[in-house]
């Protein structure tokens, strides 16, 4: 082994983590501040990754697109149209409360999901999209590799910063006003359906950032790649064990989450041949084993939600919003 | 608690890796595969086969200067994310020299566009089917031991024609195999000059299809297509077909061509249906094969266990070939198995090292086939069209 694969591996995870971050940012805007309890990630997921693929991709027979755009173009555009998908479906889904809008954005999620695998002329169904442009694809693996998660980690930043003003700035305030009471925000006079659809569309379009960013750095995107298990639940263990309204804990429990997930395998490996493949499961159980321990000794996940001068009181509300 | 936590999964890492620090003198080849997921049931056979195919290589003599071959494990789970993951380790971690599989065409898609392309290392593919992967720009560097979808699709289209079956309703399982099968099916089968009279997918699971059926055959063609599983939904289609009269005559492809439908349905109700298959069948190779992996505790008959053998042997084969060079590796693949040269069959290690010493051309004839990859990097597969007699599934004539 040489210090050379060890980087490799070391860029190739950051880029990972920095994709996941923004799902978990876009679930943090949406959960962590609004308190809507989107089970649908993998959906909106999907919408930026092929949003981006079929407008950058090369021209195909057989289905739309394909016209060769700059992916700079494709990433805005995912954001835009997981946006654009975020709007009807929370103009809908959005008056159910909790477990309700749970269930209905689990179900909206796996529409997509079936109408991508079954559309050919949009998403050349079951077979995906392949040889997309990566950015830097053409340098050299390492170099090509750095300058990526140099894109990725320049793009997680400023979200990180944009979103982090937003939650400081009165907008802010006013969406944990009204995560944590509904009945008294609206008595203040605050529109509280407009708002969590601000906040739902807002982290849509930052889940569709992360779609993209994953097709593209893998040159294809596939409904494989839109499985519930990777792209949704595993987010939304991420942004548990990180901490729930706290913006860098989001980003922490991406690192922490895929880290034991990629890094445990390397350790099962070392197990004598006939165990081998069966320990390929224990990262599943790893996962879960630290969310038992996690929600039981520590809550409020790694990185807690910062007391702010308006909520010095509400330690037991935002407990109770952890475990509901 | 940052820090901390920070030392702590920093510490891990480390540990991780000096762990994993490899003996100096072992070759290592990379076995992707979708270890856990939905081809959980799969992979554990055809990663089988494919150490069966290192066991024999170290049994023989060793790789090289008599260096152990070692296969790595890797779980792709089925997914992208789980497949570029799996091929970072082995290519950077591990380092190893060439990659069989992963076993999913999206994995292969992603962990190729992402990692083993730009790194040059050769990936070998025992299950990967999809079309997109012969148009993977790849530098030469992906190959398939698994006949793509196209092949398939395009020979059974062109053996009906010249059966006569002029217009078809073709019925499709909704995933990459269907998919693939039925559209290379469509254009073939319409560019010989038939008729499409409904084509539509479906998902797979239902417990009644009696209005797919319906709508596919008010297009008023009398022969189904079906791509499907036959112990699966495959069946539940053929019998609901075959007890509402929707279709006189039927055509499977290979998933189709299972004992189930013969045992569920009887030989007496199947006159009419037909079936594609690869045919591997009769060569000596696969012979040899099924016996030495019986011999080791395997079941011969399980999926895609001729094609991983033969992907892991065509790997080491080429390493020897090409002196433990990863560079040279895609080469020296397309060199020991492009048709010309002694003849080597799955087992045989110590010959084929002997004549690669000596610096004669080998042909590797693997279980699967004879496996001379065109410029995609793709295998054109044989098969044969079949019908059900007295004893099960009998050949009635080549498929070209």
């Amino acid at each position: 082994m040489e210090w050379i694969g060890l980087l490799n591996y070391a860029l190739f995870m950051g880029i990972f983590i920095g994709i996941y971050a923004l799902l978990a940012l876009g679930l943090n805007i949406q959960w962590g501040f609004a308190g809507l309890f989107n089970a649908g990630i993998a959906g909106f997921f999907a919408v930026g990754a092929y949003t981006s693929a079929i407008l950058t991709s090369a021209p195909a027979d057989g289905r739309i697109g394909g016209y060769d755009l700059p992916f700079v173009i494709g990433w805005i555009a995912a954001m835009v149209a997981a946006a654009a998908i975020a709007w009807p479906i929370g103009k809908i889904c959005l008056r159910f409360r909790s477990d309700y809008l749970a269930i209905a954005t689990i179900g909206v999620a796996e529409i997509i999901r079936l109408v991508i695998k079954s559309e050919e002329t949009l998403t050349n169904s079951a077979r995906g999209i392949a040889g997309l442009p990566r950015p830097f694809g053409e340098w050299p693996y390492v170099e090509s590799q750095a300058a990526f998660l140099v894109l990725v980690a320049a793009i997680v930043l400023v979200v990180y910063l944009l979103v982090e003003r937003q939650f400081n700035s009165p907008w802010g305030r006013m969406m944990r006003a009204i995560r944590d009471n509904e009945l008294a925000a609206r008595a203040m006079g605050k529109d509280v359906e407009y708002r969590r659809l601000e906040a739902f569309i807002f982290g849509a379009a930052i889940m569709g950032l992360g779609g993209a960013l994953f097709a593209h750095f893998n040159r294809s995107i596939t409904p494989e790649a839109i499985d519930p298990m990777v792209a949704t639940f595993l987010v939304w263990i991420m942004l548990i064990l990180g901490g729930s309204g706290n913006n860098r804990g989001a980003i922490l429990g991406a690192a922490v989450v895929w880290t034991i997930w990629s890094v445990s395998e390397i350790a099962t490996d070392q197990l004598p041949h006939e165990y081998a493949v069966k320990a390929k499961y224990i990262r599943l159980f790893l996962i879960g084993l630290l969310l038992q321990l996690v929600l039981r000794f520590r809550s409020e996940g790694l990185l807690p939600e910062p007391l702010r001068g308006d909520q010095g009181n509400s330690g037991i509300d935002r407990e109770r919003s952890v475990q509901s | 608690m940052k820090t901390k936590l920070l030392a702590v999964t920093a510490g891990l890492l480390t540990a991780t890796m000096l762990a994993s620090a490899p003996a100096k003198a072992d070759v290592k080849i990379g076995l992707i595969g979708g270890v856990s997921g939905p081809i959980a049931a799969m992979a554990p056979a055809m990663i089988d086969a494919a150490r069966l195919a290192i066991t024999h290589v170290n049994d023989q003599g060793g790789i090289l200067d008599g260096e152990t071959l070692v296969g790595v494990v890797g779980d792709s789970a089925c997914n992208p994310q789980g497949g570029t993951d799996a091929a970072t380790k082995a290519v950077n971690i591990e380092g190893v020299l060439a990659i069989v599989g992963p076993h999913c065409s999206g994995a292969v898609l992603a962990a190729t566009g992402s990692v083993t392309v730009p790194a040059g290392v050769v990936v070998v593919t025992p299950s990967g089917t999809s079309p997109e992967i012969s148009n993977i720009a790849d530098n030469d560097t992906v190959f398939r031991t698994v006949p793509s979808d196209d092949y398939q699709g395009r020979a059974l289209a062109r053996t009906l024609r010249e059966r006569g079956y002029d217009k078809v309703a073709v019925a499709y399982i909704n995933n990459d195999y269907g998919t693939g099968l039925a559209n290379a099916f469509r254009g073939e089968f319409e560019a010989q000059g038939g008729e499409i009279a409904g084509f539509a997918a479906h998902e797979d699971g239902k417990a009644s299809y009696r209005s797919n059926l319906a709508e596919l055959a008010s297009g008023g063609a009398d022969t189904l297509v079906l791509f499907d599983y036959g112990d699966g939904t495959g069946l539940t289609i053929l019998r609901q077909a075959l007890e509402n009269g929707f279709f006189e005559k039927f055509v499977g492809g290979d998933g189709m061509k299972s004992d189930a439908p013969i045992n569920e349905l009887g030989a007496e109700n199947l006159a009419t249906f037909v079936a594609s298959a690869p045919v591997g069948e009769k060569s000596a190779s696969l012979d040899t094969f099924n016996a030495l992996f019986k011999e080791a505790g395997g079941d011969p008959d399980a999926i895609f266990v001729t094609t991983s053998y033969d992907a892991a042997f065509l790997a080491a084969l080429a390493l020897e070939k090409a002196g433990g060079d990863k560079a040279g590796v895609a080469a020296a693949l397309r060199e020991v198995s492009n048709g010309e040269g002694e003849p080597i069959g799955p087992g045989e290690w110590s010959k084929a090292k002997e004549l690669i010493a000596a610096g004669t051309a080998i042909d590797y004839k693997g279980a699967a086939g004879d496996h001379n990859f065109d410029a995609n990097g793709d295998v054109p597969g044989t098969f044969a069209l079949f019908e059900v007699g007295a004893d099960g599934f009998e050949v009635i004539t080549e498929m070209k």
